[in-house]
């Protein structure tokens, strides 16, 4: 369907308006204008920061400078997050553009993956579609293909190829046509509200009995909390790329459709605004 | 239920569904407590998930560290040395000044772990971390791990290389996901190393394989552990192989045939 490859662009080259503050206690020879950057949904911070960093660095001194990180209102941003779960999850209510603040000092150890270079966004990205592969066709699409199609599917995401992405991807979204669908939708939960970062469970797009999950189905079976009963207010808002789905969507066509690079569905599950 | 995990394909496959996983736990716990090493289990907050924990502490040769790394008697006193041949850590002790020796004792504590009681600004004792949590999406057991200085800095990726016997380190860095990396803990949120379980169901297979030809009964964590633990200095003592049982099934199982219950003395 035409349409439903339009989706596939659109949550691909999705952007966020962001403003970067370097945070006011780090020590700088002058003062440090804000910058600003489109920030790609699907990509990773760390990833995409380089022009942030040598703005910053410009107005610092070497023994300054340690391991970059990034903040928003006092909770650091986990790089291996995509960008885009990272503003449904911390900003989604808020005004544009998200304020981040750059931080070159005071590493968080204990909340943060270390990023010393682009390889190990490499190699978390490709481990996760790896994982998503595991449940998807018990690996054996991933393992199927051969080195170079790994790194395509990385070089895509890192010079923003939709195509080139796209051209190894549709063979990772493929299935046995008697199946109906994946083995299990590679997916996961993330909560602001709970000391648990995620929930991760085994999910199958189709029931034994041939009836098609809807993404409802799953929050009912995952994490009923989500889903308001029909005589109280909605309480949370179920937000993927920045948008509520309907409850009533299929979940294979969700992540066929709207699954990030990694070949996961990341789904946030936010505090309703009340106006 | 729906996002049960139980389906023919199970049949061909070595691996480990969660009802079984946590029965292997329990089984391993019951062993624990017997020895006092110091494993536990958590759960986590508003959930029946859960976790096997244990903390334990090591000496290890680090970076920040200017001494030489030679493996001597004197530095461990007290319990019987015969402990140590049973070993399987790759750890090597780190001798530390000979200052620091006289306020010093030493001891090996039932798991393996060499104890030190020393004061906090020695370098060279490193608390460790061990979690074992269950992989939905592998279907297998998972070593997550952290450590730290007395002083509570973590160490990097770099020093729990250093940690890893050599021998073992060449295993490691085969592939790109038969290694150590840093994730996130997926109960936790926190920073951890965890040991690639990608390839587990690789090594598990023949292992299980053998089991029910031979009619023996396998209980899965304890195999597991005693593989991948002593990569990363985790001591896994000779009785959890002979004492732990398997978990025993009421409903068909792809380990073993369901009409056995041997327990190997």
């Amino acid at each position: 369907m035409a349409d439903d490859k339009d989706v596939l662009r659109d949550v691909w080259f999705g952007r966020i308006p962001t403003c970067f503050t370097l945070y006011q206690d780090e020590v700088t020879e002058r003062e440090a204008e804000p910058f600003y950057l489109l920030l790609p949904r699907v990509s990773y911070l760390t990833l995409v920061t380089d022009k942030v960093k040598k703005h910053f660095l410009k107005v610092m001194k070497a023994e300054d400078v340690e391991e970059i990180w990034f903040e928003y209102e006092g909770t650091p941003l986990k790089w291996h997050y995509p960008i885009g779960l990272l503003f449904d999850l911390h900003a989604s209510n808020t005004s544009l553009p998200w304020s981040i603040t750059v931080h070159f000092k005071n590493f968080p150890e204990r909340d943060l993956l270390h990023c010393p270079c682009n390889s190990v966004i490499e190699a978390h990205f490709m481990s996760s579609i790896k994982e998503a592969d595991a449940l998807k066709h018990k690996s054996q699409v991933i393992n199927d293909m051969q080195k170079k199609d790994h790194k395509q599917l990385w070089m895509g995401l890192q010079n923003d190829k939709f195509d080139q992405f796209w051209a190894i991807n549709r063979k990772l979204m493929e299935y046995p046509t008697e199946e109906g669908g994946f083995r299990y939708i590679p997916f996961r939960i993330y909560l602001t509200m709970s000391d648990r970062p995620f929930i991760q469970k085994l999910f199958r797009p189709i029931s034994p009995d041939g009836h098609t999950h809807t993404l409802g189905d799953l929050l009912k079976e995952v994490y009923p909390v989500a889903i308001a009963s029909d005589d109280e207010a909605k309480r949370y808002q179920v937000v993927i790329h920045g948008i509520e789905p309907l409850l009533e969507t299929p979940l294979q066509w969700l992540s066929e459709h709207l699954s990030h690079p990694d070949n996961f569905l990341h789904i946030s599950v936010i505090p309703a605004p009340s106006d | 239920m729906i996002a049960c995990g139980h389906s023919n394909d199970q049949m061909s496959s070595c691996v480990l569904d969660e009802e079984t996983f946590c029965r292997c736990c329990q089984l391993f716990l019951e062993h624990s407590h017997s020895l006092c090493d110091g494993w536990s289990w958590q759960l986590v907050k508003g959930s029946e998930e859960g976790y096997l924990r244990k903390v334990a502490l090591g000496n290890v040769r680090i970076r920040t560290s200017s001494n030489p790394n030679q493996i001597t008697d004197q530095y461990i006193q007290g319990a019987s040395s015969d402990q140590r041949q049973g070993r399987t850590s790759p750890f090597t002790p780190h001798k530390e000044n000979d200052d620091d020796h006289n306020d010093e004792q030493y001891y090996d504590d039932d798991d393996g772990a060499v104890c030190c009681m020393q004061d906090s600004r020695s370098s060279g004792v490193i608390q460790y971390e061990y979690h074992i949590l269950y992989s939905y999406s592998y279907q297998t057991p998972v070593l997550y791990f952290r450590a730290s200085t007395l002083e509570g800095r973590s160490l990097s990726l770099e020093e729990v290389w250093d940690g890893v016997h050599p021998n073992y380190r060449q295993r490691l860095q085969h592939g790109p996901w038969d290694t150590i990396t840093q994730q996130e803990h997926p109960l936790l949120g926190q920073s951890f190393f965890v040991l690639h379980p990608c390839r587990t169901e690789e090594f598990m297979r023949p292992v299980l394989q053998a089991a029910l030809e031979e009619h023996r009964q396998v209980n899965y964590v304890v195999t597991w552990l005693s593989v991948v633990g002593p990569v990363v200095g985790l001591d896994v003592p000779l009785s959890y192989c002979t004492k732990v049982p398997a978990p025993s099934h009421t409903s068909p199982s792809p380990l073993q045939p369901p009409a056995l219950q041997t327990q190997p003395d």
